[in-house]
Protein backbone atom coordinates (compact mmCIF):
# COMPACT_ATOMS: atom_id res chain seq x y z
CA UNK A 1 0.00 0.00 0.00
CA UNK A 2 1.15 3.45 -0.83
CA UNK A 3 1.42 5.81 2.09
CA UNK A 4 1.05 8.64 -0.02
CA UNK A 5 -1.17 12.05 1.11
CA UNK A 6 -4.44 12.62 -0.64
CA UNK A 7 -6.54 15.29 0.25
CA UNK A 8 -10.14 15.25 -0.25
CA UNK A 9 -11.33 18.54 -1.61
CA UNK A 10 -13.66 20.56 0.80
CA UNK A 11 -16.89 19.86 1.68
CA UNK A 12 -19.38 17.83 -1.03
CA UNK A 13 -17.65 17.30 -3.74
CA UNK A 14 -18.06 14.63 -6.32
CA UNK A 15 -19.20 11.71 -4.49
CA UNK A 16 -15.64 10.19 -2.64
CA UNK A 17 -16.15 6.55 -3.60
CA UNK A 18 -12.54 5.33 -4.05
CA UNK A 19 -10.99 5.04 -1.14
CA UNK A 20 -7.79 7.30 -0.66
CA UNK A 21 -4.73 5.20 -1.18
CA UNK A 22 -6.00 2.69 -3.29
CA UNK A 23 -3.68 4.61 -6.29
CA UNK A 24 -0.35 5.71 -5.90
CA UNK A 25 0.68 9.36 -6.24
CA UNK A 26 -2.89 9.85 -7.86
CA UNK A 27 -5.14 13.02 -7.37
CA UNK A 28 -8.79 14.33 -8.11
CA UNK A 29 -8.87 15.89 -10.96
CA UNK A 30 -10.37 18.84 -9.93
CA UNK A 31 -8.39 18.87 -6.16
CA UNK A 32 -6.34 22.01 -7.38
CA UNK A 33 -8.51 23.99 -8.04
CA UNK A 34 -10.71 26.37 -5.90
CA UNK A 35 -13.95 25.47 -4.72
CA UNK A 36 -16.50 27.56 -6.74
CA UNK A 37 -18.51 27.82 -3.37
CA UNK A 38 -15.86 29.90 -1.48
CA UNK A 39 -16.80 33.11 -4.28
CA UNK A 40 -20.04 34.24 -2.88
CA UNK A 41 -19.87 37.73 -3.54
CA UNK A 42 -21.46 38.26 -6.84
CA UNK A 43 -19.67 39.53 -9.81
CA UNK A 44 -21.32 43.05 -10.01
CA UNK A 45 -20.33 43.70 -6.76
CA UNK A 46 -17.26 42.97 -6.70
CA UNK A 47 -16.92 45.52 -10.22
CA UNK A 48 -17.75 48.24 -7.78
CA UNK A 49 -14.43 47.66 -5.20
CA UNK A 50 -11.92 49.68 -7.81
CA UNK A 51 -13.99 52.69 -8.16
CA UNK A 52 -15.10 52.77 -4.18
CA UNK A 53 -11.32 52.51 -3.36
CA UNK A 54 -10.66 55.18 -6.11
CA UNK A 55 -13.29 57.39 -4.11
CA UNK A 56 -12.52 56.52 -0.95
CA UNK A 57 -8.58 57.46 -2.14
CA UNK A 58 -10.00 60.55 -3.44
CA UNK A 59 -12.11 61.63 -0.35
CA UNK A 60 -9.10 60.95 1.90
CA UNK A 61 -6.63 63.06 -0.18
CA UNK A 62 -9.17 65.85 -0.16
CA UNK A 63 -10.02 65.35 3.58
CA UNK A 64 -6.05 66.32 4.51
CA UNK A 65 -5.94 69.21 2.87
CA UNK A 66 -3.64 68.06 -0.08
CA UNK A 67 -5.25 69.71 -3.03
CA UNK A 68 -7.29 73.15 -2.33
CA UNK A 69 -11.17 73.29 -3.13
CA UNK A 70 -10.43 75.17 -6.08
CA UNK A 71 -7.86 72.75 -7.41
CA UNK A 72 -9.85 68.91 -6.63
CA UNK A 73 -13.05 69.34 -4.93
CA UNK A 74 -13.78 66.03 -2.69
CA UNK A 75 -16.33 63.39 -3.64
CA UNK A 76 -18.77 64.51 -0.84
CA UNK A 77 -18.32 68.69 -1.86
CA UNK A 78 -19.66 66.81 -6.15
CA UNK A 79 -22.51 65.35 -4.30
CA UNK A 80 -23.30 68.72 -2.36
CA UNK A 81 -22.90 70.86 -5.14
CA UNK A 82 -25.35 68.45 -6.89
CA UNK A 83 -27.75 68.74 -4.06
CA UNK A 84 -28.13 72.29 -3.98
CA UNK A 85 -28.42 72.34 -7.79
CA UNK A 86 -31.35 70.26 -7.48
CA UNK A 87 -32.77 72.45 -5.18
CA UNK A 88 -33.24 75.38 -7.74
CA UNK A 89 -33.97 72.92 -10.14
CA UNK A 90 -30.93 73.66 -12.40
CA UNK A 91 -29.76 70.47 -12.51
CA UNK A 92 -32.97 68.99 -13.60
CA UNK A 93 -33.62 71.47 -16.74
CA UNK A 94 -30.23 70.95 -18.45
CA UNK A 95 -29.56 67.59 -17.71
CA UNK A 96 -33.14 66.96 -19.74
CA UNK A 97 -31.78 69.29 -22.29
CA UNK A 98 -28.48 67.71 -22.64
CA UNK A 99 -30.16 64.04 -23.03
CA UNK A 100 -32.89 65.87 -25.43
CA UNK A 101 -29.70 67.30 -27.59
CA UNK A 102 -28.51 63.57 -27.75
CA UNK A 103 -31.49 61.70 -28.43
CA UNK A 104 -32.35 63.83 -30.95
CA UNK A 105 -29.15 63.65 -32.72
CA UNK A 106 -29.23 59.71 -32.04
CA UNK A 107 -31.74 59.22 -33.46
CA UNK A 108 -31.46 61.33 -37.04
CA UNK A 109 -27.60 60.01 -37.22
CA UNK A 110 -28.44 56.61 -36.23
CA UNK A 111 -31.27 56.58 -38.81
CA UNK A 112 -29.17 58.07 -41.25
CA UNK A 113 -26.11 55.66 -40.94
CA UNK A 114 -28.61 52.80 -41.73
CA UNK A 115 -30.30 54.29 -44.63
CA UNK A 116 -26.21 54.82 -46.03
CA UNK A 117 -25.16 51.62 -45.24
CA UNK A 118 -27.82 49.45 -46.32
CA UNK A 119 -27.58 51.67 -49.84
CA UNK A 120 -24.25 50.71 -49.94
CA UNK A 121 -23.94 47.56 -48.82
CA UNK A 122 -27.14 46.34 -51.20
CA UNK A 123 -26.18 48.01 -54.01
CA UNK A 124 -22.95 47.86 -55.99
CA UNK A 125 -23.82 51.61 -57.60
CA UNK A 126 -24.70 52.58 -54.33
CA UNK A 127 -21.58 51.97 -52.77
CA UNK A 128 -19.72 53.52 -55.40
CA UNK A 129 -22.07 56.66 -54.92
CA UNK A 130 -22.10 56.90 -50.82
CA UNK A 131 -18.92 55.27 -50.06
CA UNK A 132 -16.42 57.61 -51.17
CA UNK A 133 -18.29 60.53 -49.43
CA UNK A 134 -18.62 58.80 -46.27
CA UNK A 135 -14.99 58.65 -46.04
CA UNK A 136 -14.00 61.44 -46.70
CA UNK A 137 -16.44 63.28 -45.11
CA UNK A 138 -16.00 60.96 -42.00
CA UNK A 139 -11.72 62.16 -41.66
CA UNK A 140 -12.95 65.49 -40.97
CA UNK A 141 -12.83 65.90 -37.17
CA UNK A 142 -16.33 66.92 -36.36
CA UNK A 143 -15.84 69.38 -33.74
CA UNK A 144 -13.57 71.27 -36.42
CA UNK A 145 -17.21 71.48 -38.03
CA UNK A 146 -18.15 73.84 -35.07
CA UNK A 147 -17.71 77.19 -36.21
CA UNK A 148 -19.25 76.16 -39.56
CA UNK A 149 -22.38 74.99 -38.04
CA UNK A 150 -22.85 77.88 -35.80
CA UNK A 151 -22.76 80.01 -39.22
CA UNK A 152 -25.12 77.89 -41.06
CA UNK A 153 -27.46 76.89 -38.04
CA UNK A 154 -26.98 79.88 -36.02
CA UNK A 155 -26.73 78.99 -32.00
CA UNK A 156 -29.90 77.50 -31.48
CA UNK A 157 -30.46 73.74 -30.68
CA UNK A 158 -30.16 72.96 -34.42
CA UNK A 159 -26.63 73.21 -34.88
CA UNK A 160 -26.02 71.14 -31.81
CA UNK A 161 -28.21 68.50 -33.01
CA UNK A 162 -26.65 68.68 -36.47
CA UNK A 163 -23.11 68.29 -34.66
CA UNK A 164 -24.24 65.10 -33.21
CA UNK A 165 -26.39 63.70 -35.82
CA UNK A 166 -23.54 63.97 -37.79
CA UNK A 167 -20.96 61.92 -35.21
CA UNK A 168 -23.43 59.17 -34.63
CA UNK A 169 -23.75 58.23 -39.07
CA UNK A 170 -20.53 57.70 -39.39
CA UNK A 171 -20.13 54.98 -36.99
CA UNK A 172 -23.74 53.16 -37.48
CA UNK A 173 -22.83 53.63 -41.06
CA UNK A 174 -19.45 51.81 -41.21
CA UNK A 175 -20.00 49.26 -38.99
CA UNK A 176 -23.53 48.26 -40.38
CA UNK A 177 -22.24 48.60 -44.14
CA UNK A 178 -18.87 46.05 -43.12
CA UNK A 179 -21.75 43.90 -41.31
CA UNK A 180 -24.24 43.71 -44.52
CA UNK A 181 -21.47 42.67 -46.74
CA UNK A 182 -19.99 40.22 -44.14
CA UNK A 183 -23.06 38.43 -44.03
CA UNK A 184 -22.58 34.61 -45.16
CA UNK A 185 -22.84 34.27 -48.92
CA UNK A 186 -23.74 30.43 -48.22
CA UNK A 187 -26.91 31.65 -46.28
CA UNK A 188 -27.65 34.11 -49.21
CA UNK A 189 -27.42 31.30 -51.30
CA UNK A 190 -29.46 28.94 -49.29
CA UNK A 191 -32.00 31.79 -48.95
CA UNK A 192 -32.25 31.79 -53.06
CA UNK A 193 -32.20 28.10 -53.29
CA UNK A 194 -35.58 28.16 -50.99
CA UNK A 195 -37.69 30.84 -53.08
CA UNK A 196 -36.54 33.79 -51.39
CA UNK A 197 -36.71 37.19 -53.55
CA UNK A 198 -34.76 39.79 -52.86
CA UNK A 199 -36.96 42.02 -50.87
CA UNK A 200 -37.40 38.56 -48.90
CA UNK A 201 -33.94 37.76 -48.48
CA UNK A 202 -32.66 41.49 -47.48
CA UNK A 203 -35.67 41.47 -44.79
CA UNK A 204 -35.32 37.59 -43.57
CA UNK A 205 -31.38 36.89 -44.13
CA UNK A 206 -29.72 39.56 -44.76
CA UNK A 207 -30.49 42.48 -42.16
CA UNK A 208 -30.61 40.46 -39.37
CA UNK A 209 -27.30 38.99 -40.26
CA UNK A 210 -26.48 42.58 -39.77
CA UNK A 211 -27.80 43.35 -36.84
CA UNK A 212 -24.43 42.53 -34.53
CA UNK A 213 -22.33 44.80 -36.59
CA UNK A 214 -25.15 47.52 -36.24
CA UNK A 215 -25.25 46.96 -32.64
CA UNK A 216 -21.43 47.93 -32.71
CA UNK A 217 -22.18 50.64 -34.42
CA UNK A 218 -24.42 52.08 -32.10
CA UNK A 219 -21.76 52.07 -29.22
CA UNK A 220 -19.83 53.88 -30.73
CA UNK A 221 -22.11 56.46 -31.69
CA UNK A 222 -23.21 56.44 -28.18
CA UNK A 223 -19.96 57.58 -26.93
CA UNK A 224 -19.11 59.99 -29.94
CA UNK A 225 -22.67 61.46 -29.08
CA UNK A 226 -21.95 62.79 -25.47
CA UNK A 227 -18.43 63.36 -26.43
CA UNK A 228 -19.87 66.04 -29.13
CA UNK A 229 -22.88 67.15 -26.78
CA UNK A 230 -20.03 68.07 -23.98
CA UNK A 231 -17.63 70.22 -26.70
CA UNK A 232 -20.89 72.09 -28.14
CA UNK A 233 -22.57 72.86 -24.95
CA UNK A 234 -19.09 74.27 -23.73
CA UNK A 235 -18.62 76.45 -26.71
CA UNK A 236 -21.97 77.29 -27.71
CA UNK A 237 -25.19 77.32 -25.53
CA UNK A 238 -27.20 78.75 -23.17
CA UNK A 239 -28.63 75.60 -21.44
CA UNK A 240 -27.31 72.02 -20.57
CA UNK A 241 -24.78 70.49 -18.82
CA UNK A 242 -21.59 71.44 -20.59
CA UNK A 243 -23.16 74.86 -20.19
CA UNK A 244 -23.05 74.24 -16.13
CA UNK A 245 -19.82 73.49 -16.49
CA UNK A 246 -18.84 76.68 -18.24
CA UNK A 247 -20.83 78.68 -16.08
CA UNK A 248 -18.78 77.39 -13.32
CA UNK A 249 -15.70 77.66 -14.42
CA UNK A 250 -15.89 81.55 -14.35
CA UNK A 251 -17.04 80.97 -10.68
CA UNK A 252 -14.01 78.77 -9.74
CA UNK A 253 -16.66 76.41 -8.60
CA UNK A 254 -14.85 73.55 -9.29
CA UNK A 255 -17.64 70.83 -7.17
CA UNK A 256 -20.11 71.69 -10.12
CA UNK A 257 -17.46 70.94 -12.90
CA UNK A 258 -16.90 67.83 -11.44
CA UNK A 259 -20.45 66.78 -10.79
CA UNK A 260 -20.95 67.70 -14.24
CA UNK A 261 -18.19 65.50 -15.09
CA UNK A 262 -19.54 62.81 -12.89
CA UNK A 263 -22.70 63.03 -14.86
CA UNK A 264 -21.36 62.17 -18.21
CA UNK A 265 -20.06 59.25 -17.08
CA UNK A 266 -23.20 57.87 -15.51
CA UNK A 267 -25.10 58.68 -18.63
CA UNK A 268 -22.36 57.23 -20.54
CA UNK A 269 -23.07 54.06 -18.47
CA UNK A 270 -26.05 53.96 -18.14
CA UNK A 271 -26.36 54.02 -22.50
CA UNK A 272 -23.77 51.55 -22.48
CA UNK A 273 -26.02 49.16 -20.34
CA UNK A 274 -29.07 50.09 -22.68
CA UNK A 275 -27.17 48.68 -25.82
CA UNK A 276 -25.96 45.60 -24.17
CA UNK A 277 -29.64 44.77 -22.91
CA UNK A 278 -30.62 45.60 -26.71
CA UNK A 279 -27.96 42.68 -27.57
CA UNK A 280 -29.52 40.45 -24.89
CA UNK A 281 -32.71 40.77 -26.22
CA UNK A 282 -32.04 40.92 -30.07
CA UNK A 283 -29.19 38.22 -30.24
CA UNK A 284 -30.39 35.46 -28.01
CA UNK A 285 -30.41 33.23 -31.03
CA UNK A 286 -26.35 33.75 -30.53
CA UNK A 287 -26.61 31.90 -27.11
CA UNK A 288 -29.63 29.66 -28.59
CA UNK A 289 -31.68 31.01 -25.73
CA UNK A 290 -35.59 29.32 -26.29
CA UNK A 291 -37.05 31.78 -23.20
CA UNK A 292 -39.34 29.91 -21.09
CA UNK B 1 -37.41 25.93 -67.30
CA UNK B 2 -39.95 23.88 -66.45
CA UNK B 3 -40.30 20.06 -67.84
CA UNK B 4 -43.32 19.21 -69.65
CA UNK B 5 -45.86 17.58 -67.89
CA UNK B 6 -46.55 13.80 -68.00
CA UNK B 7 -48.91 12.66 -70.39
CA UNK B 8 -51.09 10.31 -70.03
CA UNK B 9 -50.27 6.61 -70.91
CA UNK B 10 -46.53 7.38 -70.23
CA UNK B 11 -45.28 5.57 -67.35
CA UNK B 12 -43.81 7.68 -64.78
CA UNK B 13 -40.77 6.10 -64.27
CA UNK B 14 -39.85 7.35 -68.10
CA UNK B 15 -40.82 11.01 -67.28
CA UNK B 16 -37.38 12.84 -67.28
CA UNK B 17 -36.25 14.72 -64.07
CA UNK B 18 -32.81 15.99 -65.24
CA UNK B 19 -31.83 16.54 -68.99
CA UNK B 20 -28.54 17.62 -69.10
CA UNK B 21 -27.09 18.10 -72.68
CA UNK B 22 -23.13 19.54 -73.36
CA UNK B 23 -23.01 21.29 -70.41
CA UNK B 24 -19.67 23.40 -70.01
CA UNK B 25 -18.26 25.09 -67.30
CA UNK B 26 -15.09 27.00 -66.76
CA UNK B 27 -13.57 28.61 -63.94
CA UNK B 28 -10.59 31.53 -65.72
CA UNK B 29 -8.57 29.41 -68.27
CA UNK B 30 -9.25 26.13 -66.44
CA UNK B 31 -12.52 24.21 -67.43
CA UNK B 32 -14.38 21.80 -64.84
CA UNK B 33 -17.28 20.54 -66.72
CA UNK B 34 -16.60 19.92 -70.56
CA UNK B 35 -19.45 18.33 -72.78
CA UNK B 36 -21.31 17.09 -70.18
CA UNK B 37 -24.41 14.89 -70.99
CA UNK B 38 -26.51 13.23 -67.82
CA UNK B 39 -30.08 12.63 -67.70
CA UNK B 40 -32.26 11.40 -64.82
CA UNK B 41 -35.46 10.10 -64.57
CA UNK B 42 -38.35 11.39 -62.09
CA UNK B 43 -38.40 8.88 -58.98
CA UNK B 44 -34.69 7.66 -59.53
CA UNK B 45 -31.69 7.96 -57.32
CA UNK B 46 -28.54 8.59 -58.67
CA UNK B 47 -25.26 9.23 -57.19
CA UNK B 48 -22.73 11.57 -58.75
CA UNK B 49 -19.26 9.89 -57.69
CA UNK B 50 -15.96 12.13 -58.46
CA UNK B 51 -12.53 12.61 -56.82
CA UNK B 52 -12.41 16.05 -55.27
CA UNK B 53 -11.89 19.07 -57.31
CA UNK B 54 -13.69 17.82 -60.29
CA UNK B 55 -16.48 19.31 -60.77
CA UNK B 56 -19.37 17.29 -58.55
CA UNK B 57 -20.23 20.61 -56.85
CA UNK B 58 -20.77 22.74 -59.87
CA UNK B 59 -23.02 20.52 -61.79
CA UNK B 60 -25.01 20.76 -58.76
CA UNK B 61 -24.84 24.22 -58.21
CA UNK B 62 -25.74 24.20 -62.03
CA UNK B 63 -28.71 22.19 -61.53
CA UNK B 64 -29.71 24.14 -58.68
CA UNK B 65 -29.88 27.24 -60.36
CA UNK B 66 -27.04 28.94 -58.39
CA UNK B 67 -24.43 29.51 -60.97
CA UNK B 68 -25.92 30.75 -64.62
CA UNK B 69 -22.53 31.11 -66.16
CA UNK B 70 -22.65 27.65 -67.98
CA UNK B 71 -22.73 26.74 -71.63
CA UNK B 72 -24.55 24.11 -72.89
CA UNK B 73 -28.44 23.27 -72.02
CA UNK B 74 -30.25 22.16 -68.59
CA UNK B 75 -33.79 21.11 -67.89
CA UNK B 76 -35.03 20.97 -64.39
CA UNK B 77 -38.39 20.82 -63.07
CA UNK B 78 -39.49 23.84 -61.62
CA UNK B 79 -39.92 22.17 -57.68
CA UNK B 80 -36.79 21.36 -56.36
CA UNK B 81 -34.49 21.75 -53.59
CA UNK B 82 -30.74 21.19 -52.20
CA UNK B 83 -29.15 20.18 -48.90
CA UNK B 84 -25.76 21.41 -48.69
CA UNK B 85 -23.33 19.95 -47.10
CA UNK B 86 -23.57 22.21 -43.71
CA UNK B 87 -26.90 22.75 -42.79
CA UNK B 88 -26.95 26.31 -43.89
CA UNK B 89 -30.16 27.06 -41.26
CA UNK B 90 -30.36 30.25 -40.89
CA UNK B 91 -29.07 31.25 -37.41
CA UNK B 92 -31.75 33.75 -36.28
CA UNK B 93 -34.25 31.94 -37.23
CA UNK B 94 -35.82 29.20 -35.54
CA UNK B 95 -36.30 26.06 -36.63
CA UNK B 96 -39.85 25.74 -38.01
CA UNK B 97 -39.77 29.48 -39.70
CA UNK B 98 -36.37 27.99 -41.38
CA UNK B 99 -38.16 24.80 -42.80
CA UNK B 100 -40.34 27.06 -44.35
CA UNK B 101 -38.22 29.41 -45.78
CA UNK B 102 -39.24 31.29 -48.58
CA UNK B 103 -42.63 29.89 -48.56
CA UNK B 104 -45.93 31.80 -49.56
CA UNK B 105 -48.81 30.87 -47.11
CA UNK B 106 -51.10 29.01 -48.91
CA UNK B 107 -55.13 28.79 -48.95
CA UNK B 108 -55.04 27.78 -45.40
CA UNK B 109 -52.77 30.66 -44.11
CA UNK B 110 -49.65 30.79 -41.87
CA UNK B 111 -51.20 28.23 -39.68
CA UNK B 112 -51.49 25.59 -42.42
CA UNK B 113 -47.99 26.61 -43.45
CA UNK B 114 -47.07 26.02 -40.21
CA UNK B 115 -48.88 22.70 -39.96
CA UNK B 116 -46.89 21.62 -43.06
CA UNK B 117 -43.51 22.24 -41.25
CA UNK B 118 -44.16 20.74 -38.48
CA UNK B 119 -45.45 17.17 -40.43
CA UNK B 120 -41.92 17.94 -42.09
CA UNK B 121 -40.33 17.98 -38.83
CA UNK B 122 -42.02 15.06 -37.19
CA UNK B 123 -40.97 13.00 -40.46
CA UNK B 124 -37.54 13.47 -39.52
CA UNK B 125 -38.12 13.23 -35.89
CA UNK B 126 -37.26 16.36 -34.87
CA UNK B 127 -41.37 17.97 -34.07
CA UNK B 128 -39.92 18.87 -30.80
CA UNK B 129 -37.19 21.09 -31.94
CA UNK B 130 -39.52 23.31 -33.84
CA UNK B 131 -38.61 26.33 -31.28
CA UNK B 132 -35.30 25.61 -30.76
CA UNK B 133 -32.46 28.03 -32.43
CA UNK B 134 -30.41 26.18 -34.52
CA UNK B 135 -27.31 26.76 -32.91
CA UNK B 136 -28.32 24.65 -30.11
CA UNK B 137 -28.57 21.67 -32.78
CA UNK B 138 -26.09 18.84 -33.56
CA UNK B 139 -24.79 18.11 -37.04
CA UNK B 140 -27.43 15.41 -37.13
CA UNK B 141 -29.96 17.13 -35.85
CA UNK B 142 -29.22 20.65 -38.07
CA UNK B 143 -29.04 18.16 -41.02
CA UNK B 144 -32.49 16.50 -40.76
CA UNK B 145 -33.94 20.01 -39.73
CA UNK B 146 -32.05 20.99 -43.83
CA UNK B 147 -33.51 17.61 -44.59
CA UNK B 148 -37.48 18.83 -43.45
CA UNK B 149 -36.63 22.09 -45.57
CA UNK B 150 -36.06 19.99 -48.81
CA UNK B 151 -39.16 17.99 -48.34
CA UNK B 152 -41.36 19.87 -47.06
CA UNK B 153 -41.24 21.89 -50.88
CA UNK B 154 -42.35 18.28 -52.09
CA UNK B 155 -39.99 18.46 -54.57
CA UNK B 156 -39.61 16.44 -57.39
CA UNK B 157 -35.90 16.60 -57.88
CA UNK B 158 -33.51 16.93 -54.66
CA UNK B 159 -30.29 17.67 -55.05
CA UNK B 160 -27.77 16.57 -52.18
CA UNK B 161 -24.63 18.06 -52.00
CA UNK B 162 -22.11 15.90 -50.07
CA UNK B 163 -24.97 15.94 -47.21
CA UNK B 164 -23.86 13.46 -44.65
CA UNK B 165 -20.02 14.13 -45.16
CA UNK B 166 -19.46 16.35 -42.01
CA UNK B 167 -21.80 13.97 -39.92
CA UNK B 168 -19.51 10.96 -37.77
CA UNK B 169 -20.00 7.24 -39.23
CA UNK B 170 -22.52 6.29 -36.45
CA UNK B 171 -24.83 9.49 -37.84
CA UNK B 172 -24.35 9.35 -40.88
CA UNK B 173 -25.76 5.53 -40.99
CA UNK B 174 -28.59 6.74 -39.56
CA UNK B 175 -29.34 9.68 -41.71
CA UNK B 176 -28.75 6.84 -44.76
CA UNK B 177 -31.95 5.23 -43.47
CA UNK B 178 -33.54 8.49 -42.60
CA UNK B 179 -33.39 9.40 -46.44
CA UNK B 180 -34.26 6.36 -47.71
CA UNK B 181 -37.15 5.88 -45.85
CA UNK B 182 -38.54 9.61 -46.62
CA UNK B 183 -37.46 8.97 -50.19
CA UNK B 184 -39.55 5.71 -50.47
CA UNK B 185 -42.58 7.69 -49.45
CA UNK B 186 -41.96 11.13 -51.25
CA UNK B 187 -40.62 9.34 -54.45
CA UNK B 188 -38.63 12.36 -56.12
CA UNK B 189 -35.79 12.30 -58.23
CA UNK B 190 -32.64 12.05 -56.34
CA UNK B 191 -28.96 13.23 -57.86
CA UNK B 192 -26.74 13.01 -54.13
CA UNK B 193 -23.11 14.34 -54.62
CA UNK B 194 -21.02 11.93 -52.81
CA UNK B 195 -17.22 11.07 -52.93
CA UNK B 196 -18.31 8.03 -50.69
CA UNK B 197 -18.32 4.85 -52.94
CA UNK B 198 -20.33 2.76 -50.55
CA UNK B 199 -22.78 5.57 -49.58
CA UNK B 200 -23.71 5.67 -53.17
CA UNK B 201 -24.00 1.98 -53.44
CA UNK B 202 -26.25 1.93 -50.08
CA UNK B 203 -28.59 4.40 -51.36
CA UNK B 204 -28.66 4.41 -55.61
CA UNK B 205 -30.08 3.16 -57.94
CA UNK B 206 -27.52 4.29 -59.98
CA UNK B 207 -24.42 5.44 -60.09
CA UNK B 208 -21.92 8.03 -62.29
CA UNK B 209 -18.58 8.92 -62.72
CA UNK B 210 -17.17 12.39 -63.26
CA UNK B 211 -13.67 12.54 -64.51
CA UNK B 212 -12.16 15.33 -66.37
CA UNK B 213 -15.33 17.12 -66.94
CA UNK B 214 -17.75 14.34 -68.41
CA UNK B 215 -19.64 11.24 -67.27
CA UNK B 216 -16.98 8.80 -67.68
CA UNK B 217 -18.94 5.46 -65.85
CA UNK B 218 -22.63 5.07 -65.89
CA UNK B 219 -23.75 1.88 -63.99
CA UNK B 220 -26.68 0.87 -62.42
CA UNK B 221 -26.87 -0.43 -59.11
CA UNK B 222 -29.14 -3.42 -59.38
CA UNK B 223 -29.08 -4.37 -55.96
CA UNK B 224 -31.68 -6.26 -53.49
CA UNK B 225 -32.21 -3.76 -50.96
CA UNK B 226 -31.69 -3.65 -47.67
CA UNK B 227 -28.45 -3.59 -49.04
CA UNK B 228 -25.42 -5.10 -47.39
CA UNK B 229 -21.57 -4.47 -47.55
CA UNK B 230 -20.41 -7.81 -47.91
CA UNK B 231 -22.59 -8.43 -50.69
CA UNK B 232 -20.82 -9.83 -53.58
CA UNK B 233 -22.48 -7.90 -55.77
CA UNK B 234 -21.49 -4.70 -53.80
CA UNK B 235 -17.73 -5.32 -53.38
CA UNK B 236 -17.99 -5.95 -57.23
CA UNK B 237 -19.39 -3.02 -58.16
CA UNK B 238 -17.69 -1.46 -55.29
CA UNK B 239 -13.99 -2.22 -57.02
CA UNK B 240 -15.25 -1.14 -60.13
CA UNK B 241 -15.90 2.45 -59.03
CA UNK B 242 -12.84 2.16 -57.17
CA UNK B 243 -10.80 1.64 -60.08
CA UNK B 244 -12.53 4.13 -62.03
CA UNK B 245 -12.13 6.95 -59.66
CA UNK B 246 -8.19 6.06 -59.86
CA UNK B 247 -7.86 4.25 -56.25
CA UNK B 248 -6.36 0.50 -56.46
CA UNK B 249 -7.32 -0.95 -53.21
CA UNK B 250 -5.12 -3.39 -51.74
CA UNK B 251 -5.56 -7.18 -52.09
CA UNK B 252 -6.03 -9.17 -49.13
CA UNK B 253 -3.88 -12.61 -49.19
CA UNK B 254 -4.52 -14.42 -51.91
CA UNK B 255 -6.32 -11.67 -53.95
CA UNK B 256 -9.80 -10.75 -53.84
CA UNK B 257 -11.82 -12.10 -57.18
CA UNK B 258 -14.16 -9.63 -58.35
CA UNK B 259 -17.76 -10.84 -57.78
CA UNK B 260 -15.90 -12.99 -55.00
CA UNK B 261 -17.93 -14.51 -52.08
CA UNK B 262 -15.41 -13.95 -49.95
CA UNK B 263 -15.60 -9.93 -49.73
CA UNK B 264 -15.57 -8.09 -46.49
CA UNK B 265 -17.96 -5.88 -44.93
CA UNK B 266 -16.11 -3.01 -44.99
CA UNK B 267 -13.62 -1.85 -47.11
Amino acid sequence: MATTEILRPPPPAPASVIEVGTGRDLVRPTQDRPSRRSRRVPRQVRRLVGPLLVLGLWQLVCSLGVFSSVEVASPLAVVDAGRQLWATGELQTNLLISLQRVAEGLVVGVAAGVVLAVISGLFHRGEDLVDPIIQAARSVPILGLVPLAIIWFGVGETPKVFLIALGCTFPVYINTFAAIRGVDSKLVEAGQTFGLRRWGLVRRVILPGALPGFLVGLRFALVSSWLIVVVAEVINAKSGIGYLINEAQSWNRTDIIMLGLAIYAVLGLVADAIVRLLERRLLTWRRGFTGS
Amino acid sequence: MTLTESRPGHPRSRQPAIIAHQVTRAFGDRPVLDGLDLSVDADEFVALLGRSGTGKSTLLRILGGLDPEYGGDVLVPAKRSVVFQESRLIPWQRVLPNVVLGLEPGPGGRSALARQGLDALEEVGLGDQARAWPVTLSGGEAQRVALARALVREPQLMLLDEPFGALDALTRARMHHLLQDLCARHRPAVLLVTHDVDEALLLADRAVVLVDGRISLDVAIDLERPRWRGDPGFVALRDRLMVELGVEEPRGPGGRSRGGVEGSAEP
